[in-house]
């Protein structure tokens, strides 16, 4: 037992030691406890120190409202800053380490900034650093200068360097019920729904069930309550129904019911299972929700009353009862509400002795004076706490008569504390239901905001909706036996001393206060929004849940207008801190699904140096020992244009277009007409977007009257059926077609080559392969190795080449055995950078250059605009600004230094003119085999005219300049002898 | 017949593994059906369209939404409206399908090397899969037989519950071997068996 454990009592195992450090020390608890109770039981009095003024900062609440005790946790490598000590369950080898503060929480140097206090006032930022109108730090340059120093003296903890390596997860849920928070109420709704068989999702923030129950003396059924909370925990637990979410806290409520809630899931253990992640990150659909989320104690703002030992009235008490640890051995209570009585009696209970009871009204009801009689200690009612003492711990308080808002100095005296615990009434936690859409609704009996009327399909209950006693929160169906206190409070929130004898904070964790705010009156920022963010009253980790409403009262007092109308800020999620790692999930790390080709562990197997086309992995070369990228490409390319090579084309977009109306949808979707294309024939297609630019191109082959099996490039496949479908169910739905993406279907290798049919002689089956059974264009069906395939002639490289599909499954088996076809005319396998030369050297189009920006015009496609029916496009391709003559159109450039050429570098006219003269840029390079030169495509002004013509690139990032001359893009065999040979 | 090679190939690694605690909590197998056929119906041809698929299959798929039906060896679900998956252990289904069913009623498309199939098996499934896809996976919500489409990031899948504790998955070829490991991993912390 320590200090401040008490002999007996509490929910904690008394029999299980927990070990972790603090700032390095050793120390222990017990299971059970959170940080800031084994921290409070181990006599830590200073956890922290605050945010601006350095000054030695305790704990002040138990939970999630702690705007104090923020501490960073140390796992291995990483650190995880501002965690509320009193939300952290110990576990053995936590290691935290408290914040802002050096060179030791003790003795902070940073402690100085409380002496130039003034200085710092609200707006101080916006003031100073305006910065001078003149010289070397003019404008906002003095604020970065001085930036740097005020980022180290002020703030909270620090992040860390290392990468997350933990694994966080997402989950999604659906429900009848949703009940937030498991106090009473929540566990009485919680019981109802699940008579009624609906599935229901109980969520708590804490680690175990019971909110006050868990240290609120009441009987519920003849039952104390905490034992009624461990049947009825029992009972949901047994109920197939319910799922109980501890450590579970509701941040977000969305249209449609519905909210994100984040799971604790091994924050509390020392190492986690496996498998299990950190933080589960829950989507919750639910067709109701019971908002049971409690309420926050206020604090009273007075002179000093943010010293070490000052804490919430119902967290002392619930130190005392539930965790056996005492926030002080002689305490004072100083209170404008009854709840703080209850607190009294659980703290004398607990061992502590109550030296006072400090209530600010005049009379209080008799429940509370049995109370008080039973806690003990001095009863002065009509008193104000005016001043606490002490640095590190709570010395003792100064006492004066209150009556009518007015202090007087006699009769004021000091009582020597350790621990002063504050109630300024409860302030409903409302935020969820702010949130889902409406402006909260003052209470003037309760000073405090109640929910609004539900714009959403919510029911409020308990503390939540102002109903604080036991009883109500269970909704009279039990019989309840506890103190019946008036828990309206006396309209006081802060005490103002005639003479000024230290700083009233409002809140804490920006070291905002009372003064803070009447600036912020004076000067005008007199709104909500306003004084939130002049002051950052409410800003920060624990988003002013202590410091809200009395923030707001001292507005109103200033402003000599009613709280109500001072308006309240509305709640944004997330309700606290959210991990950014459990709302990435599994796309921590930039996660994306690798898709792969039928062949990609045949490419892998030989070679391949595989980059990524999208979400496809696609062979940029197959290296030969010690080859350069473009030794490789090079070796490739070239094998095609001698014999034969065979790439791996399956990752082209494959869209099975079906129906009677296909061949006249077709029609429409491209510039070229397709209906009249002949069965088991494929014609090259070009579609453009509405305004006329190119959008995508392809083959598309017909093997059927009513079946078509258009091919897009790899990169638009998605958008191109995305916009097939558009047009089906928006603008043609009278058409019968149907699309259907089978790119997953087929595997696809393009065999391309001189020798590339005699290749196809050795292996298929079923069909002949000369001009006549497969000309130009011409699509076969047959067999290799026994599985069938689909053989079409086309050719992207310029030589006589076959695109081989077959059913995806035989893919490797297919390869395979034209590998083995090949054998004989040394087959090369070629990756993207060999087939990327081929089609520069053949001239031919792709993403590089059908860009979203040129026209069919530009890239002299033109051919392709049918003149017989409309297409998608048709009405703006002749459009002014689509043949005007200054639009930059394809052309060939060729290297004339012998220097490799960069794709985006621009190109101008003389060698001195710099990229802004420029004239257009390079789309796509190459070493060209075939021509013995550096080339490539370029998208240049005037086109076809300047063939000849001399240009230099401008290149000043890469430091390449250079001469080039400007040449048709039909670098080799323009005639297309070879393909159609 | 030539065999059709799984997409998982190289990471489909048979046995135990995961969080064994509790033993394994679910069962992963790739069912490797023969034939996985797409069945669109033009508006007002649905009825024709299922009375070709219940013929062909000898089951009884009804009009409802998502409905279906399996067997030891053939199943059947709408997906979408007037859209049904076709499934059977035995290769050939898209070949009878088109036999029966006419340019009139509406179009066969045969998806047999285009879609992996996977089963989870087990208790924990449902707890599983909602890791993934934002479905309702209850019994209530989602009853034995009855099929759905959804997706998760680029993983467009449809579903069959085939048991209450079973579901089959059909996704993307090129996708699979990526979807098996994020199912993998999802299925850890409750243990998994490859079957």
């Amino acid at each position: 037992m320590t200090a401040h454990r008490t002999q007996r009592g509490g929910r904690i195992d008394r029999s299980r030691i927990i070990r972790f450090t603090f700032d390095g020390t050793a120390m222990s608890g017990h299971s059970g406890d959170t940080l800031a109770s084994a921290l409070m039981a181990n006599g830590i009095s200073v956890v922290g120190r605050s945010f601006k003024y350095h000054r030695p900062r305790g704990i002040f609440a138990a939970g999630i409202d702690e705007p104090n005790a923020l501490v960073t946790v140390i796992r291995g490598k990483l650190r995880e800053p501002n965690v509320p000590a009193t939300q952290i369950e110990i576990y053995d080898g936590l290691t935290v380490e408290s914040q802002n503060r050096f060179p030791s929480l003790s003795f902070d140097v940073g402690a100085i900034n409380g002496l130039a206090g003034n200085l710092f006032a609200a707006g101080f930022y916006y003031k100073t650093f305006m910065g001078p109108v003149v010289g070397p730090l003019k404008g906002t340059r003095f604020w970065m200068f001085c930036e740097q120093f005020i980022r180290r003296a002020a703030g909270l903890g620090r992040a860390g360097y290392e990468a997350d390596t933990d694994r966080y997860e997402k989950m999604f849920a659906f429900c009848d019920v949703l009940v937030v928070g498991s106090g009473p109420a929540g566990l009485a709704a919680a019981q109802r729904a699940a008579a009624e068989g609906k599935r229901v999702i109980l969520a708590e923030q804490d680690g175990t069930l019971g909110g006050a129950l868990r240290w609120r003396s009441a009987t519920i059924d003849g039952q104390p309550a905490a034992e009624w909370l461990d049947t009825t925990e029992a009972e949901l637990r047994a109920a197939g129904n319910v799922t109980i979410l501890p450590r579970t806290t509701v941040w977000g409520y969305y249209d449609d019911n519905q909210f994100a809630a984040l799971e604790r899931v091994t924050d509390h253990k020392s190492a986690p299972a496996i498998g299990e992640p950190r933080h589960r990150q829950w989507t919750i659909r639910a067709k109701d929700v019971v908002l049971a989320t409690g309420a926050f104690e206020r604090p009273i703002v007075f002179p000093g009353n943010d010293r070490p030992g000052i804490l919430l009235a119902g967290a002392a008490a619930r130190y005392a009862a539930q965790f056996g640890t005492l926030p002080g051995r002689r305490v004072a209570i100083f209170t404008n509400n009854d709840s703080a009585y209850e607190a009294a009696v659980a703290l004398r209970d607990a061992g502590a002795e109550i030296a006072a009871i400090v209530d600010l009204r005049a009379g209080i009801s008799p429940a509370a004076r049995d109370l008080a009689r039973q806690a003990g200690g001095e009863l002065l009612l009509g008193h104000a706490v005016t001043n606490a003492g002490g640095t590190k711990r709570l010395r003792e308080i100064d006492v004066q008569p209150f009556a009518g808002g007015t202090i007087t100095d006699r009769g004021k005296r000091s009582i020597v504390v350790d621990c002063l615990a504050v109630s300024g009434g409860w302030s409903p936690a409302i935020h969820l239901a702010s949130q889902a859409g409406a402006a909260p609704v003052w209470d003037e009996a309760l000073q405090a905001f109640l929910p609004p009327a539900p714009s959403q399909r919510w029911t409020g209950a308990g503390a939540f909706a102002g109903k604080f006693s036991t009883a109500d929160a269970l909704g009279g169906e039990f019989e309840v036996d506890e103190a019946e206190i008036d828990y309206a409070p006396a309209p006081v929130f802060e005490i103002r001393p005639a003479k000024k004898s230290g700083k009233s904070f409002v809140d804490f964790q920006h070291d905002v206060t009372a003064s803070d705010i009447r600036l912020a009156n004076r000067e005008g920022f007199q709104s909500v929004e306003h004084l939130k963010r002049y002051t950052t009253l409410g800003m920060a980790t624990d988003q002013g849940k202590t410091s809200n409403v009395p923030g707001l009262a001292i507005m109103a007092a200033a402003r000599g207008i009613p709280i109500s109308q001072a308006g309240t800020t509305r709640f944004r999620p997330p309700f606290s801190a959210v991990s950014i790692g459990s709302l990435a999930a599994d796309t921590h790390g930039h996660f994306k699904p690798e898709r792969l080709t039928p062949m990609h562990d045949w490419h892998m197997q030989h070679g391949a140096r595989m980059y990524s086309a999208g979400l496809w992995y696609r062979p940029m070369i197959y290296g030969a020992g010690g080859e350069t990228i473009e030794q490789a490409y090079v070796r490739e390319a070239a094998a095609v244009r001698e014999s034969v090579g065979i790439v791996d084309v399956s990752t082209l977009g494959k869209i099975a277009v079906q129906g009677p109306d296909a061949g006249a949808f077709l029609d429409r979707v491209y510039t070229n007409m397709f209906s009249t294309l002949p069965v088991m024939k494929a014609r090259y297609g070009l579609m453009l977007r509405e305004e006329g630019i190119a959008f995508d191109d392809g083959t598309t082959w017909r093997l059927g009257e009513h079946e078509f099996l258009m091919t897009t490039t790899t990169a638009n496949a998605g958008k191109v059926m995305q916009h097939l479908e558009y047009y089906l169910d928006c603008v043609w739905p009278d058409l019968r077609v149907h699309v259907t993406s089978v790119t997953d279907e087929w595997a696809g290798g393009a065999v391309a080559g001189p020798n590339a049919r005699k290749v196809l002689e050795v292996c298929v089956d079923g069909t002949a392969l000369d001009n006549d059974a497969l000309p130009f264009m011409g699509i076969v069906r047959g067999e290799i190795a026994g599985a069938p395939v689909l053989i079409c002639r086309l050719s992207f490289s310029g030589e006589l080449a076959y695109e081989v599909y077959c059913g995806a499954g035989h893919g490797t088996h297919v390869w395979d055995a034209l590998m083995a076809a090949g054998k004989p005319f040394a087959i090369t396998p070629y990756g993207l950078e060999a087939l990327g030369t081929l089609r520069i050297e053949k001239g031919h189009v792709t993403g590089a250059e059908i860009d979203g920006r040129t026209s069919p015009r530009d890239l002299y496609l033109d051919w392709m605009l049918s003149k017989k029916k409309p297409y998608i496009g048709s009405a703006m391709v002749d459009r002014e600004g689509l043949v005007a003559e200054d639009r930059v159109r394809l052309v060939g450039i060729v290297s004339l230094d012998d220097r490799p050429l960069n794709g985006g570098a621009h190109i101008v006219e003389r060698l001195e003119d710099e990229p802004r003269d420029s004239i257009g840029h390079i789309t796509a390079v190459c070493y060209s085999p075939a021509l013995g030169k550096y080339i490539g495509l370029a998208l240049v002004k005037g086109g076809k005219t300047r063939h000849g013509q001399r240009a230099h690139i401008s290149d000043p990032l890469r430091n390449r300049f250079g001469p080039v001359e400007i040449v048709s893009h039909h670098f080799f065999d323009p005639e297309g002898s070879r393909m159609h040979g | 017949m030539v065999e059709i090679v799984s997409a998982l190939e190289p990471v489909y690694r048979r046995g135990a593994h995961g969080n064994r605690d509790g033993g394994s909590a679910i069962t992963l197998w790739e069912t490797q059906p023969g034939s996985i056929v797409q069945v669109t119906s033009w508006p007002g041809k649905e009825g024709a369209a299922l009375a070709a698929i219940n013929a062909a299959a000898s089951l009884d798929v009804t009009a409802d939404a998502g409905a279906g039906v399996f067997s030891d060896t053939r199943s059947a679900f709408g997906f979408a409206p007037g859209r049904w998956l076709m499934v059977d252990q035995a290769e050939g289904m898209g070949d009878t399908l088109r036999d029966r069913i006419d340019t009139q009623t509406g179009t066969v498309t045969d998806l047999s090397h285009g879609r992996t199939a996977i089963a989870i098996e087990g208790e924990r499934a449902e707890w599983v899969l909602s890791k993934l896809f934002a479905l309702d996976f209850s019994l209530a919500a989602f009853p034995v037989s009855v099929g759905k489409s959804t997706a998760h990031h680029e993983f467009f899948t449809l579903i069959q519950r085939t048991a209450t504790d079973r579901f089959d998955l059909y996704v993307y070829r090129s996708f699979a071997r990526s979807f098996w490991q994020l199912l993998c991993t999802s299925a850890e912390e409750v243990g998994y068996t490859v079957d």
